[in-house]
């Protein structure tokens, strides 16, 4: 192995969220879940009557004449309607009080991954509402967060097994209000910025740093090389924690998921990533994103909103519910997410808002709770739909996600039933006699 | 138009409104939901004069009136949250825009609707999705202030004032500091947890007895004749004589217990707000016919509960037949009413209670059911039309009467929605 080759997997190793990502936990169990519903929001489209075949953690087969093989456990989804399982694009979930790291400007070097917290309950109330992935991430203290990370909701296993595994590496950005720190006071000395000009240059002084932390490393790259084998080695840069991630998002290797509210610093970030050539993977919140649609589509970039909420500060003032609408009919990649472990439990009537302003078909606003965050993560080719070989993460609810009597039955992530109501109900109905738990 | 040709087909009673008065409204073929009774298919509904003049299978039909079809549509009276801070804050995070929470921690004397802002921006969007009435109460301290009943329309504080005062607001104390951003990043003090209970039961007591004493004061007050102003007690005495309710936050089941027990002490008439553990104490709210205005859409207060525990809420009130509304307990959001009860109806509550505690329930609560909360003659005309099931997220709300006025539909919302839609 060249010396260059294994510097380059060292520094991908030290660059990777901390534990090693194990491969998908797999079940051997082979499961045919029929007789119901599926809306697969892939190209069988819905299918009345269907069979989802599961075997080794995946779909297997979806259709309505799926063969199930001898030995196989049925699970009966008569009058029942399977979707997907839901993909919640912002969550703060299972990280109780380590969402932010206040103390500096830039902290791109923090990581989600290593304050996992597997024990937190709301990942199994998540799961009964569905949620089968989520897009863990830092708060918005500061213009650059940390990295996020991506969870399957495997409520019972260890944190490492918790990560999605082989999910693309993302930073948190924020912008506005709360990066601004204009709606509460923090003792100590006040810490730059407190104007929205200010975090532009946060932001700007941060990727020259991490173009110049780039050229040293080139640089250096090519002495090593220039030198060859048996030459004198040059002395490396400063290996700097929080410049490699930098340095990665200009290389490409890593989404910006950017929080942000108001038109112009939208506008703002689209200006500044063009100038440095990368890429915002997607808009968080992104209240006023209806207003530019047009640019933030021509960037290419997802925007991952809340469906109706507005009103809670001034930069959520001018949030419409049309949000989500006017933005998908731009061409622009829509999720509505939860940014709640509370929310997070009823995303999928979070999505039928969509249809009631704006007009979003039924089918696309299904999307914008599975495929579509699934896109903005970039694990679309595992969840999101109800497709042959994808994983095989599903919610099986008691009538359409969207039908106001709803609930769901049965959750599985990869295969597993995660969630199974009839095992809560066998806690009974709540009663003073304290017959639940 | 002439108003006489009107009046002349209308029974008497109601034929005496102003002159400007609106036009009689007839909204025929529609399902007809009044919620004191049973559903109507193909009904037809009169208003007049701000009240409701008939509903029907065969309602007579006023010559001179403006006729809507409502064939495939659903007719709802307007839905009641019995909560909220609608018109008392625009902005939460800008201080000048709030004005729910007065300072000091007793404030029996401040009152909503002196404060109410008509032009709320809040306002039209709650309408627009069929929310017709509010009860906006103040907030926070001991005692939080007095609430008003509000019609979503009007250009003044008085015109959408129904009634006031409703309530005395109140927060049942819990004995914990209340939460102070400022402090979150101090030092926390090193106790042990005996200590720290053993605080907290003193602080609580400490606080009831304060409210106590309120109590005894203010009914002392209104017995002696010539007594010095003091707003403060004057403004409790009703509440203390049991005329006026109490409204009490309280969530935890110890909390609720004794709510109840310091209600039935001082003869307060109490109404629970909040309520996270009602189902934990349903038998006693029921024999103490406590009603709970209810929040629904809140995670678990512990975390060995069912996770559906506070869907489910209402479900187990209704099967211990306990008196509750469905509130939203918020201002922007007061929109989602409907899907607050649809949850709980998911998990549970029978439809048709899943309407009528967003309708019917907080206006018999509130004191206002001869006059809102279902269709019936004589009844203030507010009423709603929809596309379907009220509590489906999918259905649109074509039509809102409000005293029998046809209301605006647009709002912050729609006017930018059109600005931007198109824009390329």
């Amino acid at each position: 192995m060249s010396g260059l080759a294994a510097f380059v997997i060292a520094l991908l190793a030290a660059a990777s969220p901390a534990p090693a990502p194990s491969p998908a936990p797999r079940t051997a169990e082979t499961l045919a879940i029929r007789g119901g519903t599926i809306i697969t929001l892939g190209p069988q489209g819905t299918i009345a009557g269907g069979t989802v075949l599961v075997r080794d953690g995946r779909i297997a087969a979806v259709g309505r004449d799926v063969a199930v093989p001898a030995g196989a456990r049925t699970i009966d989804a008569t009058g029942r309607y399977v979707i997907p399982g839901i993909v919640d694009a912002h969550s703060h979930t299972a990280i109780e009080d380590n969402v932010n790291e206040c103390t500096d400007a830039v902290t791109a070097e923090v990581r989600i991954a290593d304050v996992l917290d597997q024990h937190d309950i709301n990942i199994y109330r998540e799961l009964a509402g569905g949620v089968t992935s989520a897009n863990v991430l830092h708060g918005s203290c500061n213009p650059i967060g940390g990295q996020n990370a991506v969870i399957k909701l495997r409520w019972g296993k260890r944190p490492e097994e918790l990560l999605f595994e082989g999910a693309p590496r993302g930073v948190k950005f924020a912008l506005g209000e709360n990066v601004k720190r204009s709606n509460f006071r923090v003792p100590g000395a006040t810490r730059f910025p407190v104007t929205r000009m200010g975090v532009e240059v946060v932001l700007r002084d941060a990727f020259r740093r991490a173009q110049d932390y780039k050229r040293e490393w080139e640089e250096y790259d090519r002495k090593v090389k220039a030198a060859g084998p048996k030459g004198e080695k040059p002395l490396p840069p400063r290996k700097d924690l929080e410049l490699d991630e930098l340095r990665d998002i200009l290389d490409g290797k890593v989404y910006v998921h950017a929080h942000c509210y108001r038109a112009d610093e939208i506008l703002m970030l689209i200006r500044l990533a063009d100038e440095f050539h990368f890429k915002v993977r997607t808009f968080q919140h992104v209240l006023e994103g209806y207003k530019v649609a047009t640019e933030i589509a021509r960037h290419g970039a997802g925007a991952s909103t809340f469906a109706d909420s507005w009103g809670y500060k001034v930069e959520a003032y001018d949030a419409i519910p049309y949000n989500a609408a006017i933005m998908a009919a731009h061409g622009i990649n829509v999720s509505i997410n939860s940014d709640s472990d509370e929310r997070a439990r009823r995303l999928y009537w979070e999505a039928a808002k969509a249809m009631k302003y704006g007009g979003v078909s039924e089918t696309e606003a299904l999307k914008m709770v599975t495929l579509n965050p699934a896109w903005q993560l970039g694990i679309d080719k595992r969840v999101g739909s109800l497709e042959t070989g994808k994983d095989a993460d599903i919610a099986i609810f008691s009538a359409h996600p969207f039908d106001p009597s709803t609930r769901v039955e049965m959750t599985l992530v990869d295969g597993t039933v995660y969630f199974d109501r009839a095992k809560d109900e066998t806690k009974g109905p709540l009663t003073s006699a304290g017959g639940a738990q | 138009m002439k108003r006489v040709l009107a009046v002349a087909l209308l029974p008497l009673s109601i034929g005496a409104a102003a002159a400007d008065a609106p036009r009689p409204v007839v909204i025929r073929g529609a399902r007809i939901v009044p919620v004191s009774g049973p559903v109507i298919e193909n009904g037809t509904i009169v208003l007049a004069d701000g009240k409701i003049a008939s509903v029907g299978a065969a309602a007579a039909v006023p010559g001179v009136a403006e006729i809507i079809d409502g064939t495939g549509k659903t007719v709802y009276p307007g839905l009641i949250d019995a909560l909220t801070t609608v018109g008392l804050v625009e902005i939460p995070s800008v201080s000048g825009t709030v004005d729910t929470t007065e300072t000091g921690d007793v404030n029996p004397q401040a009152r909503a609707w002196i404060a109410v802002q008509p032009h709320s921006e809040l306002i039209p969007v709650a309408r627009a999705n069929g929310i017709t009435a509010v009860l906006t109460a103040p907030l926070g301290g001991l005692v939080s202030g007095q609430s008003a009943l509000l019609r979503l329309a009007g250009s003044t504080p008085d015109a959408l004032t129904i009634k006031q005062p409703v309530a005395m607001h109140a927060v049942y104390p819990t004995g914990r500091a209340p939460f102070d951003i400022s402090r979150l990043f101090e030092e926390p003090e090193l106790k042990t947890f005996e200590d720290r209970v053993k605080e907290r039961r003193q602080n609580q007591e400490k606080e009831l007895r304060r409210l106590g004493n309120l109590l005894e004061d203010a009914r002392a007050f209104a017995r002696r004749t010539g007594a010095d102003v003091d707003l403060a007690q004057e403004a409790l005495a009703p509440v203390a004589r049991g005329e006026m309710p109490m409204v009490m936050r309280a969530d935890a089941e110890e909390d609720i217990r004794g709510a109840v027990r310091f209600a039935g002490e001082h003869g307060l008439k109490l109404i629970v707000a909040g309520g996270l553990e009602a189902w934990r104490c349903a038998d006693l709210l029921k024999e103490k016919d406590v009603p709970v205005l209810l929040n629904v859409s809140r995670l678990p207060r512990r975390e060995s509960d069912r996770y559906d525990a506070s869907f489910a809420n209402a479900a187990a009130l209704a099967r211990a037949g306990v008196r509750f509304a469905i509130v939203s307990d918020d201002a922007s959001d007061v929109r989602n009413l409907p899907y607050e009860a649809a949850m709980a109806r998911a998990y549970g509550l029978p439809a048709e209670a899943a309407l009528r505690a967003i309708t019917l329930s907080p206006a018999e609560i509130l004191g206002v059911a001869d006059r809102l909360g279902s269709l019936a003659a004589g009844k203030d005309a507010d009423v709603i039309v929809t596309t379907g099931d009220i509590m489906d997220v999918r259905t649109q709300v074509t039509q809102v009467f409000i005293d029998g006025v046809a209301q605006s539909l647009e709002s912050r919302h729609t006017r930018l929605w059109n600005e931007f839609k198109d824009r390329k």
